[in-house]
């Protein structure tokens, strides 16, 4: 590219990251001083005796430690069975275990509540089982939010290990066999040291999520977290205070992402021999047999039990469910309905065009982003990579409030009107949030693309323009699809920021829906939404395990 | 048939200091011209200034008299073959030799007349269907070949083309190299560290060294007569002994190594650089072939360390008093075995000086 154009694209990127991402946030920061003597809300903050929002850090802080736990025993070992053992149904296991993936973030958590929460199926079935009041076995509060955290943020580990355990070398192990090693020694200081870098990103995605974690302690009623005191501090008309609390959420979560980034480029035990990856050991004691099949199918089953319930639900008839423990009357007219009544369509409709607006805006962001970064060189390439990047670290909650704030007044970056309250303010969330998805996967693409193909094009006379629309595109596109459809589904699903944002009835999107008729006790209305935001989710991994062969996508 | 003319070029990267530094050359039209030098001397990064991939620091080139330095790469009318090939992995083997014609708007029967012609010059006819893919490395780098001569360029510009390909397949793909020179080929600029191809293929060769060039000269010139003493080292198996001039007359020069052994020679047959007085320190280049196992009065004795059997000839270390010499003994003269005591006489005729260690 030339230099005027380029100079135009770099000016025009620069604004956009600027007006939507970086300013909001820096917007929020000032805002957090202006509570009185400066960083009076700050001292605040760190009071920890000061009661519920003094406890807010501590909470978020402790819920994700133990999330972090949890859920990484659940990974690792899922993952070192299926990689290190073959046994029937072996593979079925293998692509259930990814199910929770799928589990879009409201609908999930519902599903959870039905399981195991208050009245759900679990405390009725273990309450009529041994006689006693049901109420004592349903899970609540902390351990209903650590189950869910377990349950959704396992693959984190899981898709991790897997993937170093598969890359990992078979020759290493049988040089450490060969030297004498017990199996115990070959462990101890070959594999698990090899898989220390899986398990810190892992670890460090997990934190980042559970800080983050809005749903779940909504739905428990967890309200010591700090993405749910943003909103309760704002409500109070305590701006300056949840300022500090968005900014302190914020910051917490940018050292995660620099510290994860900083990471993933400095340990990557890589292959260094060739040949065939390593084999499955074949189970053959029958005793083990028994043992590794159950211990999997269990784990197996109680992950892909909240999806089976959403299921259900879809098919139950609202208000049959009360104190069985599942509901007692069935029909099909919830997913009729959904096509046939325009007041069960809107929200799909909504959410569809709200989703595909927003993507349409991600991908031109995402791939110029991308471009830029990974073929031009200009002064400040590292603030840009850190501004595509800062939504991906920010809790859905902080970018909502960032936007509220920023755009509950007339800006330049939105031609001078106010945004809150009207229909743009929601694609415009998602097209915040969901912009460095398209990013990460457009470079991960990119950075495969050898620069010399576009250097073969234009030594043949084809102009920029010409090879970047004849080579570079067609060779970028399975990584902007999947990408842009990751971005898609994500929107569909999205409920942190929407149900901050939304406000507007008559575009009400799909989780706004749910959230509506779960509370009003319509569980199968809400949850045959759920079932087509499930739909759309596993539609979208199929795609995009097509378009790339390799499921690296998922591990965004 | 275009004249390149390099001018003061010079390139600086922020990291790696200056890898090209002021350098001025002309390549003549219709010349096949070798920038050979170790990785990292500068030699790629001079041809990628040439095809403008590159901007240059400071300096000019030109095409003819058209200075092109601020030139995009797409005006200049360069083929271009790189080493990693860069065909494009979603167009088939014709599309990709097409590729060039389609910009320059030359579509339909001429297209594929010119298409299937450039794939018959590389012996690849008949797979233009073919994915890329599917190519083996040799044929990959046919295409990118045929890819860069189809749009008749006025400079073809070759980086490392068969560096990596196997061994026999570089020998098949030079000679093809070779074929397709004629009267009317593209004036040729090829990139290579393997020395062996640029005297094979060259018309004239410049010996490169962090980003300087040490020699301009046809390949022989620069094989018997090395400019510097980094062209001594680089170029063949040569050693390179230190010596002091004892006496020079107008037809002879004697030099003293320093274990006291005196060699007469040619004293012409010597770098620019060099200072024939008595007393000045040189370097005594001794090719290896030029070496010969000697009966009594050889003028270096010593052990053999090494030998390595290579079919016509043994290659042999032989720790002496003036250091481990390396000579090339023809397998016709007999067994030598490891530990041995040889003596070795040289070939007089093939002696030449340069600069004392430490010149460039």
């Amino acid at each position: 590219m030339s230099r005027l154009p380029k100079i135009a694209v770099l000016v025009a990127l620069t604004l956009i990251l600027w007006g939507y991402i970086v300013g909001p946030l820096v917007g929020t920061f000032q805002r957090s001083l202006t509570g009185g003597a400066p960083f009076a809300d700050y001292v605040r903050f760190f009071d920890f005796r000061g009661g519920v929002q003094g406890e807010a850090m501590l909470g978020s802080l402790m819920i994700s430690v133990l999330s972090v736990i949890t859920s990484g025993i659940v990974g690792v070992f899922l993952a070192v069975i299926f990689q290190r053992w073959d046994f029937p149904l072996r593979r079925v296991c293998q692509v259930l275990v990814l199910v929770p993936i799928a589990l879009p973030p409201l609908m999930g958590v519902a599903a959870f509540v039905k399981l195991y929460g208050l009245g759900g199926t679990f405390p009725q079935l273990l309450g009529d089982f041994f006689g006693t009041d049901p109420n004592g076995y349903a899970i609540e509060g902390l351990a209903g939010v650590l189950l869910v955290h377990t349950l959704t943020m396992y693959p984190y580990f899981y898709l991790s290990v897997s993937a170093a355990l598969e890359q990992s070398d078979d020759s290493l192990e049988e040089a450490a066999y060969g030297l004498g090693a017990t199996t115990f020694q070959t462990w101890n200081r070959v594999i698990l040291p090899m898989l220390t870098p899986a398990i810190v990103s892992g670890a460090l995605l997990t934190f980042m999520s559970s800080m983050a974690s809005y749903t779940a302690p909504l739905l428990f009623n967890v309200d010591y977290v700090m993405t749910r005191q943003i909103m309760s501090a704002d409500a109070n008309a305590e701006m300056a205070f949840s300022s500090v609390v968005s900014v302190m959420l914020a910051a917490i979560s940018i050292v995660f992402l620099i510290v994860l980034r900083q990471w993933e480029n400095r340990t990557v035990y890589r292959t260094q021999s060739k040949g065939g990856r390593r084999k499955r050991q074949r189970v053959t004691n029958p005793a083990m047999k028994v043992v590794i099949l159950t211990v999997s199918l269990v784990s197996t089953i109680f992950l892909i039990l909240p999806i089976a319930m959403i299921f259900v639900l879809a098919f139950s008839v609202d208000g049959s469910w009360r104190t069985a423990a599942l509901p007692s009357e069935y029909t099909t007219r919830n997913i009729v309905k959904l096509f046939t009544d325009s007041m069960n369509w809107a929200p799909i409709q909504n959410s569809l065009v709200m989703s595909a607006i927003a993507v349409c805006g991600t991908v031109l962001l995402g791939v110029s982003c991308a471009y830029v970064l990974g073929r031009m060189s200009f002064r400040g390439k590292t603030a840009f990579d850190i501004a595509i990047m800062l939504p991906w670290a920010l809790p859905g909650t902080v970018v909502a409030f960032n936007l509220i704030k920023s755009f509950n007044v007339p800006s330049v970056f939105s031609f001078g009107k106010v945004l809150v309250g009207t229909y743009a303010i929601v694609p415009l969330a998602y097209f915040v949030r969901f912009s460095p998805l398209v990013f990460r996967s457009t470079a991960a693409s990119l950075s495969q693309l050898d620069p010399s193909l576009e250097e073969a094009a234009r030594s043949l006379g084809s102009s920029w323009w010409y090879a970047f629309r004849r080579i570079t595109l067609p060779l970028l596109y399975p990584g902007i699809a999947a990408g842009a459809l990751l971005a898609f589904v994500n929107g569909i699903g999205e409920f942190v920021a929407t149900i901050l944002l939304h406000v507007h009835p008559r575009y009400r999107p799909l989780s706004i829906a749910i959230f509506d008729e779960f509370y009003r006790g319509n569980f199968g209305t809400a949850a045959a939404w759920g079932v087509v935001q499930v739909v759309l989710v596993l539609l979208v991994v199929i795609l995009t395990q097509r378009i790339q062969r390799h499921g690296a996508i998922l591990k965004l | 048939m275009t004249v390149l003319t390099l001018e003061k070029l010079t390139k600086v990267f922020p990291r790696a200091g200056k890898v090209v530094d002021s350098i001025d050359l002309r390549i003549q039209g219709g010349e096949f011209f070798t920038l050979l030098g170790p990785s990292g001397c500068g030699k790629s990064t001079i041809l990628r200034m040439v095809a403008g991939f590159e901007q240059p620091t400071s300096g000019r080139i030109l095409f003819d008299n058209r200075d092109v330095t601020t030139e995009p790469a797409n005006r200049r009318g360069i083929g271009f073959v790189f080493q990693n090939y860069a065909l494009f992995p979603h167009l088939s083997v014709a599309e990709n030799v097409g590729f060039g014609l389609r910009v320059r708007k030359v579509t339909g029967e001429e297209a594929n007349k010119r298409v299937a012609e450039a794939l018959n010059d590389v012996q690849l006819t008949g797979l233009g269907a073919e994915r890329v893919e599917r190519l083996s490395g040799g044929q990959q780098q046919r295409v990118a070949l045929a890819r860069a001569l189809v749009i008749r360029p006025s400079l073809l510009l070759l980086d490392e083309p068969l560096s990596n390909l196997d061994a026999k397949l570089r020998e098949d793909t030079r000679a093809m190299l070779r074929t397709l020179r004629s009267a009317n080929s593209p004036t040729t600029v090829y990139v290579t560290h393997d020395q062996a191809e640029a005297m094979g293929m060259s018309d004239r060769v410049a010996v490169l060294n962090q980003g300087r060039i040490h020699q301009v000269a046809a390949p022989e010139e620069i094989y018997e007569n090395p400019a510097t003493r980094f062209v001594a080292d680089f170029i063949g198996r040569n050693n390179v002994i230190d010596a002091t001039v004892s006496a020079v007359t107008d037809n002879s020069a004697t030099v003293r190594f320093k274990d006291g052994n005196e060699i007469t020679m040619d004293p012409a047959h010597k770098a620019n650089d060099v200072v024939l007085t008595p007393g000045s320190q040189v370097g005594v280049c001794i090719r290896a072939e030029s070496l010969r196992l000697a009966t009594a009065n050889g003028t270096f004795s010593g052990t053999v360390t090494d030998v390595e059997y290579a079919g016509p000839v043994r290659t042999c270390r032989v720790r002496t008093s003036v250091g481990d010499l390396q000579a090339e003994v023809p397998s016709s003269a007999g067994r030598l075995v490891k530990g041995q005591s040889v003596r070795l006489s040289v070939v007089e005729s093939a002696l030449h000086l340069v600069g004392p260690q430490g010149t460039a």
